[in-house]
């Protein structure tokens, strides 16, 4: 168990620093740059040249990204260039909202999906028309069902904000901003969820022991809740800890529709900006969570599954 | 007599309850980098700040006219060298210390100065000196005779802050102006407050003012009809314009803009480096039937780089007229035909909605006559240093805002890469002259010869389209300026 963390932590260490470098480089082959992001249109050669200077970007890249390496290893992520302000700051004040929005989404999705396959395994009506609504919903497109779902719930049926986002101060009121944007999210990856845990409950449905337990007479119920969730949620786990990942980069979407200063928000910004020590955080960041979702994929693994060693 | 003075105070509380307090929401398209229109032309800075929180000397107002601002009033001399500012008197900051004819010095020392960072050091080339003669008049010393020297000073790049702050201006703008800056929620908004000192007695009517950042067009419909914001403040889509145009709870505001929406044309390189060639595309583009056709009816077609609401204006939309059989039979001349069709790439840059249907639109009526428009959509980043920097392009098309900035042609080395010794010459012509009946005449010179040399395919002068909650009065129908002024806006209950 030791072992396979040390080397887990050493992997996600190398991946770390491999996505920071490839954001790193790519930034350099996209043309513009940052100076005259903020300086606009008609900047005179003076002006942006005191600007890169002032920036540092008047080094040659090579030299920029050591020193942003150096600044990492010392625990600093440097400072936004667009904003003027350290970027760790920026990313503790946006991270909340996207862990609480990727948190919410996940959760409804799974709270979603599961009953929903659990319903059809026992009426094979439901079964066609949920599998259908199913495939419909997988077929839209996440920033349509964000807009289709605001004019019903926010615009036409006032019933929730239609965007942006309060504050943590009032929790409550934060946690009202948030329902939309995560029931978007939720739906358009219940589907997915939806067809694996119906088809993984199918499967474990049609074990020896499952045959067992009917034939003891425990009732249907019970052996789908009992006997059968248990075993059938390990793939959906598997494909929770992928989701976790799509979610943070598909909240980007849903972030811009409902207008929620989030992480991918933020990053839309950096990149239009050309923000590049803003970037290579927010890609730090963002692949530190991915790589925490499956280590915790990994060890729930364990947990459901005692066949599981970590060898 | 004291029902009447009773009546007399319930009545005026009426109107009081009508027309001051509350929070007005608007919603913005993007946000920008910085607070301070003089450390970057992003001109989000000046749609939230130029006179709600920043003024300088003199101001626009909503025809486009320059009026009084910091300055009571103002005198140039005869030969337009030197010119008299006298300032309002008992003028505060927003951090309460006095406005006074050191801070004008301090302003435009550093903006004349190239090395200071300042936003367009060139608006400002011609001071020679400011000096004041008293706490309340400045007198500036010009080189030579400017005529577009007061314009400039009305410019967002004018706005002038206290003394001696320059970086804090940045994120933490203090100014003169109706409202004082409180907040900048990064990636949520920008908020205002009523400045209790403002000068203008009354003055403003809201007390506070939320600037919302919704890029999303979306969303802002969606968060105007929800009753999130107030007002969709700029860019509000022909279609979404008629639907809540049409609806009880919104009105829409059309005016005019000082937006020309230009197809740039590379001058300097193939295709369009033959005058016949872009001579070609201006009589095979219908300009008319794009307004109808593209953008419901708003828009007015232009023939040149000025707007019908600026004045010298020429009306030259007519100039080249719709005429595919003349189109053809230039590009025969210029060597183009059906077995060599004209070829090229039309980048479109992604953020500009208006601009890249329009650019569509072009591209199909192009089509029309046999020429091949490759359209091409790049990330405004990209746009910016690969058109706009560095001119590697054939065709693009983007609004130009600034108002009164036709001198963009006498530069050799701007994106269109247009290089007329004649303009130039007309263009310092017009700058140099101290008489402004004059200076109209050569205006207008250089509007036509800009048509006769078909430098760009100018498309139209953008409509200002804004859509808001019917309670909202005030709000200017025109923009003249990039500025969305609150100072006189209220809401009606």
């Amino acid at each position: 168990m030791r072992g396979f963390l040390l080397r887990r932590l050493l992997l996600a260490l190398f991946t770390l620093w491999l996505s920071a470098t490839l954001v790193f480089a790519f930034l350099l082959l996209l043309p513009g740059d940052p100076v005259q992001a903020i300086l606009g249109l008609e900047a005179s050669p003076e002006a942006r040249a005191a600007l890169e200077r002032s920036l540092g970007l008047d080094k040659p890249p090579l030299a920029r990204y050591l020193d942003w390496l150096e600044g990492v290893f010392r625990g600093e992520l440097g400072e936004s260039i667009r904003y003027g302000k350290p970027v760790a700051e920026l990313l503790w004040e946006r991270l909340p909202l996207s862990l609480a929005l990727v948190l919410l989404g996940l959760g409804g999705s799974l709270a979603l999906s599961l009953p929903l396959a659990l319903l059809a395994l026992r009426f094979p009506l439901w079964d066609l028309a949920l599998s259908g609504l199913m495939a419909f919903l997988q077929s839209l497109p996440t920033f349509f069902l964000g807009v289709a779902l605001l004019y019903l719930l926010a615009v036409h049926l006032p019933l929730l904000p239609a965007s942006g986002f309060p504050g943590w101060e009032r929790p409550l009121e934060a946690l009202r901003h948030l329902l939309l944007p995560a029931f978007t999210l939720a739906l358009s990856r219940a589907a997915l969820l939806f067809r694996m845990a119906r088809a993984s409950l199918l499967e474990v449905l049609s074990q020896d022991y499952i045959r067992t337990a009917r034939a003891k007479g425990v009732p249907e119920g019970r052996v789908l809740w009992k006997h059968a969730l248990k075993p059938a949620s390990l793939p959906l786990v598997t494909l929770l800890g992928l989701e976790g990942g799509f979610l943070l980069t598909g909240a980007v979407v849903v972030e811009a529709v409902f207008a929620l200063p989030g992480l991918g928000s933020l990053a839309l910004t950096a990149l239009e900006a050309r923000d590049y020590p803003l970037l290579q955080g927010l890609v730090l960041a963002m692949a530190c969570l991915i790589v925490l979702f499956n280590l915790l994929v990994d060890l729930l693994y364990g947990l459901l599954d005692p066949r599981v060693a970590y060898a | 007599m004291k029902r009447t003075l009773a009546m007399l105070a319930l009545g005026f509380s009426l109107a009081l309850a009508q027309t001051r307090g509350g929070e007005l929401r608007v919603a913005i398209l993007a946000e920008p980098p910085v607070l301070d229109p003089t450390a970057s032309t992003s001109q989000e800075i000046a749609r939230m700040l130029y006179d709600n929180v920043l003024q300088g000397l003199v101001k626009f107002n909503e025809k486009g006219e320059i009026v009084p601002a910091l300055a009571e009033r103002w005198q140039g001399s005869p030969s337009s060298l030197t010119w008299t500012f006298y300032l309002r008197k008992g003028v505060r900051f927003h951090d309460g210390s006095p406005f006074t004819a050191e801070d004008v010095v301090y302003k435009f020392n550093r903006a004349r100065d190239p090395r200071s960072g300042h936003t367009h050091p060139e608006y400002y080339q011609d001071i020679q000196s400011v000096e004041t003669k008293d706490p309340y008049t400045v007198v500036f010393r010009l080189r030579q005779p400017n005529q577009d020297f007061l314009f400039n000073l009305a410019r967002p790049d004018s706005v002038i802050g206290p003394k001696g702050r320059v970086e804090a201006q940045r994120t933490n703008p203090i100014g003169t102006g109706p409202f004082r800056f409180v907040a900048w929620e990064r990636g949520v908004g920008v908020r205002l407050e009523r400045f209790e000192g403002y000068y203008e007695p009354g003055l403003p009517y809201l007390d506070r003012v939320f600037f919302r950042f919704l890029p999303d067009a979306n969303a802002q419909i969606a968060a105007l009809r929800a009753g999130d914001i107030h007002v969709i403040g700029l860019g509000v889509s022909p279609e979404n314009a008629l639907v809540l145009g049409r609806d009880p709870a919104f009105k829409v505001v059309t005016g005019f803009t000082t937006t020309e929406i230009t197809a740039g044309m590379n001058n300097s390189r193939p295709p369009f480096n033959d005058p016949r060639v872009r001579r070609a595309i201006q009589h095979a583009v219908d300009k008319k039937a794009l307004v109808e056709g593209v953008m419901l009816g708003y828009g007015t077609p232009i023939g040149s780089h000025r707007s019908p609401g600026e004045s010298c204006y020429e009306d030259l939309s007519g100039y080249y007229p719709y005429d595919p059989a003349r189109a053809r039979a230039l590009l025969q001349e210029a060597g183009y035909g059906p077995g060599n069709p004209l070829r090229f790439t039309f980048t479109l840059a992604a953020p500009y909605p208006y601009e890249r249907r329009l650019g569509e639109a072009i591209a199909a009526q192009l089509g029309q006559i046999g020429v091949q428009a490759r359209l091409e959509v790049v990330e405004w980043a990209t746009w910016l240093s690969r058109v706009f920097r560095g001119a590697d392009y054939q065709m693009t098309i983007i609004g130009h805002s600034e108002p009164n900035d036709i001198g963009i042609y006498a530069n050799p080395n701007y994106y269109f890469r247009y290089d007329s010794p004649r303009f130039r010459e007309l263009y310092t012509q017009y700058l140099r002259t101290p008489d402004p009946k004059r200076a109209c005449e050569l205006m207008k010179e250089m509007q036509r010869l800009l048509a006769q040399d078909a430098v760009n395919l100018w498309v139209m002068n953008a409509p200002y389209l804004a859509a808001m909650r019917r309670e909202v009065m005030g709000w200017w129908t025109n923009q003249p300026t990039p500025s969305l002024n609150v100072t006189r806006v209220y809401l009606a209950r």
